[in-house]
């Protein structure tokens, strides 16, 4: 199958002056202006085959919005290759640029000033949608995202949700093919988190579009993506399952205990990392794991016994910490 | 259908995006419409001092009428240069310079929908200045060429586009401050075009630069539609070097802007930050 999504080998390194605090140094920065090289990415390759939504993880900084911006044309590699549905970003062909769609969080794409639905008019235009296909897909939009009496107010009046909720509409007017979105659901609450990912689900589903998400909420990650790229300080840590990313990087499980006749201690089965009137969560191996939950099933009166994997955070907190690019 | 009826289509987006803006930011215009207003009758009181101040044989109402004309086509070219290099500067104060700049559009069409909108409403606004000089200062337009005026007025448009595209280019390579930069275009063309004096009196070397400042083949149009009444098809000498100015001006600009475009897109400077 061809890839919706090629990268190879790709880079970006910026040039950022800097200098020293204080008047002297601004004043000889007037004369000699020091600056650096940033690697912002580093020589990073993936592929993304059609339909597929992948989730896009690193701590800022780690350069998942450079990534994008290349992906999207938005920025110019420094080296590399990059192809998303056979074409070249940084060449910026229509043909490319009606297929993909790029929400940027921390961004704005409409008018803060005037009604969304202006600034839907306005891509109509841009984008070249047919009047009856927009109409459908618009009032399609309003109805999934439950946004009707949002799109006649000036988008500065609106929350932060009610917001995203319009900016990501107005980024799928045209059925873009290909989704890049960079923390779409950044600062929202947790209903709207959900409101937002079920939508991008649903998008996916109904249209076939292949997803690169970023976000730092996991609950996104997880909802939403059986792959994860992993990147940080530029590299890819890692490209795979999610479920091989818990397995391959986190060491132990979590066992948590309820006894029926309140709690003992249980630091001679693991380490006891949380501990309440009822209920005990132990830290074992993963080698451990099955003879510590047999040995607490026949030692302890048990109430209720659950084992987990660490949180997903917990996790990809481990992967930054090794820093070993695959 | 042609791709030249989506792409005027698109420009039409731009500018009705913009008159919404402007709706939105109608109190602003009520504050620079009278600011504007003022301004010119200020100036145009200098044809009145003049005489209070001792000048002997000083043809008061002439200068008035002088300085009027000088300080309504210097309005309206700096209000279509303002809006033309603005291209980029309302997209950064919008923060949609990112997206503006990655939608499947010739540049060209989003630049024409802005120099539309920019004519329109510079236009409009100059005519609100006029009616209310000639109101003010009773002046009489009997003899005056109107359309004489107006198609000069349409030509100098047309050479201000090119040396604003340039403009626009400011507010692109520098995101902060970027936009008031380009007042030093405009105050550059102040000095030299004759606004409020005839070229004459400048020094020689700023003289031979009036000659490549469209707005001085303006103003001399201008002047001579409504202070003489010089007859349209005598406008020729006036409207050509505008004409010639914008033909070779606007290549210049779009290829400027091209370039700077992909520079910024290069160094990452499209954003302020992130």
């Amino acid at each position: 199958m061809i890839s919706a999504i090629q990268v190879s080998n790709l880079s970006k390194t910026f040039v950022v002056p800097e200098r020293e605090a204080g008047l002297k140094a601004a004043v000889k920065s007037l004369v000699r202006r020091k600056t650096k090289e940033v690697k912002a990415v580093e020589k990073i390759s993936f592929e993304i085959a059609p339909g597929e939504v992948v989730g896009f993880l690193g701590p800022n900084g780690a350069g998942k919005t450079t990534t994008l911006k290349m992906l999207s044309g938005l920025l110019y590699p420094t080296a590399g290759e990059v192809s998303v549905l056979g074409h070249m970003p940084s060449r910026r062909e229509k043909s490319f640029l009606r297929q993909i769609t790029l929400v940027m969080g921390q961004r704005n794409q409409l008018v803060w000033d005037i009604p969304a639905m202006d600034s839907f008019e306005l891509n109509r235009a841009i984008y070249r949608i047919p009047v009856e296909e927009y109409r459908r897909t618009r009032d399609e939009f309003i109805e999934l995202l439950e946004m009707k009496d949002l799109v006649r107010k000036p988008v500065r009046n609106l929350s932060l949700g009610e917001r995203m909720k319009v900016e990501i509409a107005a980024a799928l007017l045209h059925r873009p093919q290909v989704l890049f979105l960079d923390e779409p659901t950044i600062g929202l609450d947790v209903t709207m988190q959900r409101r937002i990912r079920t939508f991008i689900g649903e998008y996916n589903r109904r249209h076939g579009a292949t997803v690169l998400l970023s976000s730092h909420y996991m609950a996104d990650v997880v909802a939403l993506c059986r792959r994860v790229i992993v990147i940080h300080h530029g590299k890819i840590l890692f490209d795979g399952d999610l479920n091989s990313l818990v397995g391959r990087f986190s060491a132990y499980k979590t066992i948590g205990v309820t006894l029926t006749n309140g709690t003992v201690d249980l630091a001679a089965y693991g380490d006891v990392i949380e501990r309440d009137t009822t209920r005990v969560t132990l830290r074992v191996t993963k080698a451990e794991t099955p003879k510590v939950t047999a040995r607490l099933l026949a030692d302890l009166p048990i109430a209720d016994l659950t084992v987990e994997d660490p949180p997903i955070e917990d996790v990809i907190e481990l992967v930054f910490a090794q820093e070993k690019p695959q | 259908m042609s791709v030249a009826v989506h792409q005027m289509r698109a420009s039409y987006a731009f500018v009705e995006r913009n008159i919404n803006i402007v709706k939105r930011y109608w109190a602003w215009e009520v504050v620079w419409l009278t600011y504007s207003v003022v301004n010119s009758l200020s100036v145009s009181y200098i044809g009145f001092g003049m005489e209070k101040l001792g000048g002997q044989g000083v043809d008061s109402r002439f200068l008035v009428l002088y300085l009027a004309i000088g300080t309504i086509v210097w309005r309206y070219l700096s209000a279509v240069f303002y809006w033309v290099t603005d291209l980029i500067g309302i997209e950064r104060w919008e923060g949609t310079i990112e997206y503006t700049l990655m939608a499947p559009i010739q540049r060209i069409t989003h630049m024409l929908g802005q120099t539309a909108f920019a004519v329109v409403y510079s236009l409009l606004h100059t005519g609100v200045i006029l009616a209310a000089t000639v109101f003010f200062f009773d002046i009489r337009l009997t003899n005056a060429n109107l359309w004489g005026g107006t198609l000069v007025l349409i030509a100098g448009s047309f050479s201000f586009i090119g040396i604003s595209i340039v403009g626009a280019v400011l507010p692109l390579l520098f995101p902060e401050r970027g936009s008031q930069m380009t007042h030093v275009i405009i105050a550059l063309l102040l000095l030299v075009s004759g606004v409020y004096y005839p070229v004459e009196v400048l020094p020689g070397w700023l003289q031979a630069l009036s000659r490549l400042s469209p707005a001085t083949y303006v103003l001399e149009g201008v002047r001579a539609t409504l202070l003489d009444g010089a007859a349209t098809l005598t406008l020729w000498p006036y409207i050509w070097p505008l004409l010639l100015i914008g033909t070779l001006t606007i290549p210049v600009g779009l290829r400027v802007f091209r370039a700077a475009e992909l520079y910024a897109k290069r160094a990452g400077k499209l954003a302020r930050n992130g």
